[in-house]
């Protein structure tokens, strides 16, 4: 070991002599403890056969709602070329996928899962290959790819034929059902109909309603987002606490026995087509429930919240989107997203004549290189009188698509496919919902403990920037630097189409810690979600693409090992 | 342009003073830090895929220079970094070799070179402050130059005077050398910071070029010593090798950590005259080809060897 060091030391004078007085050396070169296969906090276990691994991930360009390159665009004509792409780029056989999962949150929801089922159809899936959608707001994309890599893990768990626990059915109730329209409910809030049954469940079991993990609700026809808050404010009503969490579904029994090979999560969001809406009237009772009403907050007002009660400046969040808006237009610049973006062909129809134009979209629309302070600093607040959040500095509405393909390691290893990434673990939690800012804040620290890490072992973050103000505290909060943060830019200028968000948040931070080399090992994806609840998931760099080109200056250098501190 | 991946990192390419399509390649593990190496004989088929290896030679240790002999067509010999010297013969199996393993030096040798004069002797210089003087049928060094305060990067044979070396230092001299005399014949403090390398002008055999840590290349005549005459300024790190053409008086390429090779006329007021930037690592490893006029390798860090014609690009296919 002796001798090793002793080379080091003798290459290290080569670039940086000691006896540099009499030369100009910049000292930007430094010595950098190898982080390649180090184990740290980590306990590196080797590749196992029954990691779930990311083998490709893509997206479409996003672009502006009602007003952008997508604006006349079908959104099944959004998936489909995302779906397609994932099996033209791995020359995967489509009958071999197991299940399409598409995070979706504003749509009607049996019409978008229709859609979806037709996306896969025009992507050369052949009809055995089922789709579901999945809506828990805006994580929708990301908690597609997790259920995905759940069901995949569940076929790993069973093939190690270890002694594990299998799900038990503890309490089952159902309400009365009754005729539509002239039945006995047909005057009754869908949340009203919910809520005495998970109220019952708690009641008869004696549970204690804040040890449920997660409430997953089958739903079919109502619009995605409103269902979902309804959904909330169900089990507001019901007497869970503010902490838990909730998402809804479709064709849930069989997904959630389902084991899978492979899978693709998804996500799918075209706000031209489903602006943020509520159908119907509100239910009084949310009066009641005060948490249960501030699910109705719009997002903008809870963004003030979090600006006013955590003391983030309208300064700080006009160079949140400066910053943005330069990043991705830098990546963009320099061809960064080229890898992940999947070019569209699509057509624009003018709408006082009728005509219509083909056009090819591919690059994402909503970025404006040409921001800055002064130019943000002349938008009004839009939420709130004296208020910080502008249309400057919160996401933009948008529309797009993203697509990640999950497979366990032993089949990607059969079929030959380098790894793109490893998904390791997916955390939500729930926070308040007036506050609903706040939940990367919580849910980073859940999903990189739950992974045996520490925050120090994560190198890159693609934390999405509904609002800036939410942005910065969670930044802040977590004591995160900034350089490893939307090193691409970030929704204030890329955009949020809500479902399709995790999904694209997948396809670029894997890319870039593709692009990075070894030193970047560890990165999450993680959003705050309407309704008050946050989602994280941690990622491991694939290592069927591995040159190692980055160094990383670090303070003290000495150790070979983290583990010899 | 052939292009030839190997499993270890590039430190040493060398062509055959026998065979214009032959050349050795000098890898090691790990970038030479820790772990084995190995010697790969590499032939270049006009006609077909570019570059197929003809044989290979496993090390215990990492090989830091190759050079082949002048006496006899398949022997190359082999600078190792435990400090031992081998010999092999290509016409061999592997597992018959090496034919020779020379234990003496008590740190990692750093560079060999053959004797091209008189064919009968090789050169080999180590970072325990030596440069040793062999022969292949003696079991035994011939003799030990020990003046330098630091490791020797290099030790290079006069093309005119069999008797003559030069040999480049970290302790920031560049030492000229007759083996008849006890000691060195003269000493040029050619840099302020370590002299990675150095080569003498096949044509002009008091002119020689050392390269540094500095970042330059400097060009000295002998006679006048102290001052050099010409210093080339380009390179953005330590220049690793430097060596002069055997074609044209004037051409000297070099590599450097900058990952750059470059070429450069001293004799012009803007030296450099071309420059490649194939490489993705540090570019360690330079030679041009004594047969074929123009044909150049080099080999660095990124695991690749790179055979191309002076003014093409080297990464064409």
């Amino acid at each position: 070991m002796e001798k090793a060091i002793e080379r080091q030391r003798v290459l290290l004078e080569h670039l940086r002599p000691s006896s540099s007085s009499s030369h100009s050396f910049e000292g930007s070169l430094s010595a950098s403890a190898c982080l390649a296969g180090d184990s740290a906090a980590y306990q590196r276990t080797s590749l196992y056969g029954d990691d779930v691994v990311i083998v490709a991930a893509h997206r479409t360009a996003l672009c502006k709602a009602k007003r952008g390159n997508f604006k006349d665009t079908y959104p099944d004509d959004l998936l489909a070329p995302v779906l397609r792409a994932l099996i033209e780029k791995t020359n995967l056989d489509p009958s071999e996928v197991g299940d399409i999962v598409v995070g979706t949150v504003l749509a009607p929801g049996s019409q978008r899962a229709s859609e979806c089922r037709m996306s896969a159809f025009y992507a050369g899936f052949p009809e055995t290959v089922a789709v579901r959608t999945v809506n828990r707001q805006c994580s929708s994309g990301l908690q597609a790819v997790a259920d995905v890599a759940a069901a995949i893990k569940e076929e790993g768990i069973k093939t190690l034929k270890k002694p594990w626990k299998p799900l038990q059915q503890k309490s089952a109730h159902r309400t009365a059902l009754c005729k539509a329209k002239r039945g006995n409910f047909k005057d009754t809030y869908p949340d009203d109909l919910l809520a005495p049954v998970l109220r019952a469940l708690i009641e008869k079991t004696n549970l204690d309603p804040s040890e449920v993990g997660d409430i997953v609700v089958g739903t079919v026809l109502a619009p995605g987002s409103q269902r979902a808050s309804e959904c909330r404010m169900s089990a507001f009503y019901a007497g869970f606490p503010g902490m838990f969490l909730i998402y809804t579904a479709m064709r849930i029994f069989v997904s959630l026995t389902m084991v899978l090979d492979s899978g693709i999560g998804a996500g799918l969001e075209s706000m031209t087509t489903n602006p943020m809406a509520w159908e119907g009237s509100v239910n009084p009772a949310v009066k009641k429930f005060e948490q249960a009403q501030n699910c109705l907050l719009p997002m903008g007002v809870t963004s003030e919240n979090v600006a006013h009660r955590f003391g983030v400046s309208r300064q700080e969040q006009d160079q949140a989107a400066v910053d943005s808006h330069r990043k991705a237009a830098a990546a963009t610049a320099a061809g960064k997203f080229k890898d992940e973006i999947i070019p569209v062909k699509t057509k624009l129809v003018d709408p006082k004549t009728g005509d219509e134009t083909p056009i090819t979209v591919s690059v994402d629309d909503g970025i404006r290189a040409s921001t800055t302070l002064a130019t943000l600093g002349k938008l009004k607040p839009v939420f709130k009188k004296d208020g910080t959040t502008t249309a400057g500095n919160s996401s933009q509405v948008s529309d797009g698509a993203g697509a990640v393909l999950l497979m366990r390691r032993s089949v990607a290893t059969r079929k030959g496919l380098p790894v793109l990434g490893v998904f390791r673990t997916f955390a939500a939690v729930g926070v308040d919902p007036a506050i609903m800012g706040v939940g990367p804040a919580v849910a980073i620290p859940a999903a990189v403990k739950a992974a045996g890490l520490e925050l120090d072992d994560i190198d890159l973050f693609e934390i999405n920037e509904a609002f800036a103000s939410q942005f910065v505290y969670c930044r802040n909060k977590l004591g995160l630097d900034a350089e490893k943060i939307n090193v691409n830019g970030g929704a204030m200028a890329i955009g949020h189409p809500l479902g399709a968000t995790g999904a694209r948040c997948v396809a670029t931070l894997l890319h870039e810690m593709k692009r990075r080399g070894k030193d970047c090992r560890f990165g999450v994806v993680s959003m705050c979600i309407g309704t008050g609840m946050g989602a994280a998931a941690v990622f491991e760099r694939g290592d069927g693409v591995d040159e190692l080109r980055n160094a990383r200056k670090v303070e003290a250098q000495g150790y070979l090992s983290k583990d010899a501190r | 342009m052939p292009m030839f991946k190997a499993p270890f990192n590039g430190y040493s390419v060398k062509f055959s003073p026998f065979y214009e399509s032959r050349l050795a390649v000098a890898t090691a593990q790990n970038f030479g830090i820790l772990g084995n190496g190995r010697i790969h004989v590499l032939e270049l088929s006009p006609g077909g895929p570019g570059v197929t290896e003809s044989i290979a030679f496993d090390t215990a240790d990492a090989v830091y220079d190759v050079c082949w002999s002048e006496s006899h067509e398949s022997v190359l010999i082999a600078a190792i970094g435990d400090g031992s010297v081998k010999i092999y013969d290509t016409a061999l199996p592997p597992p018959s070799n090496p034919i020779r393993s020379f234990q003496e030096h008590a740190r990692e040798v750093h560079s060999v070179d053959y004797n091209p004069t008189r064919r009968d002797s090789f050169l080999t210089a180590s970072w325990d402050d030596t440069v040793k003087l062999w022969a292949m049928d003696r079991p035994a060094s011939i003799r030990t130059f020990k003046e330098h305060a630091y490791c020797v990067y290099q030790a290079v044979w006069n093309p005119k005077h069999g008797d003559v070396f030069a040999s480049a230092s970290g302790d920031c001299t560049l030492r000229i050398w007759d083996v008849r005399e006890p000691g060195s014949t003269m000493i040029i403090p050619a840099h302020d910071l370590e002299i990675l390398s150095c080569d003498w002008n096949k044509y002009d055999d008091c002119v020689l070029a050392t390269s540094s840590v500095d970042k330059t290349i400097k060009v000295w005549d002998v006679r006048s010593y102290r001052a050099p005459l010409a210093v080339l300024n380009g390179h953005g790190y330590a220049v690793r090798k430097v060596k002069f053409s055997p074609h044209r008086r004037n051409l000297i390429a070099s590599c450097s950590y900058d990952m750059t090779v470059c070429l450069w006329d001293y004799t012009v007021e803007d030296a450099l005259v071309g420059r490649y930037d194939h490489h993705t690592e540090f570019a360690v490893g330079i030679d041009m080809s004594v047969v074929v006029e123009g044909l150049m390798a080099s080999t660095g860090w990124d695991e690749l060897v790179y055979v191309w014609q002076q003014g093409m690009d080297p990464r064409a296919s």
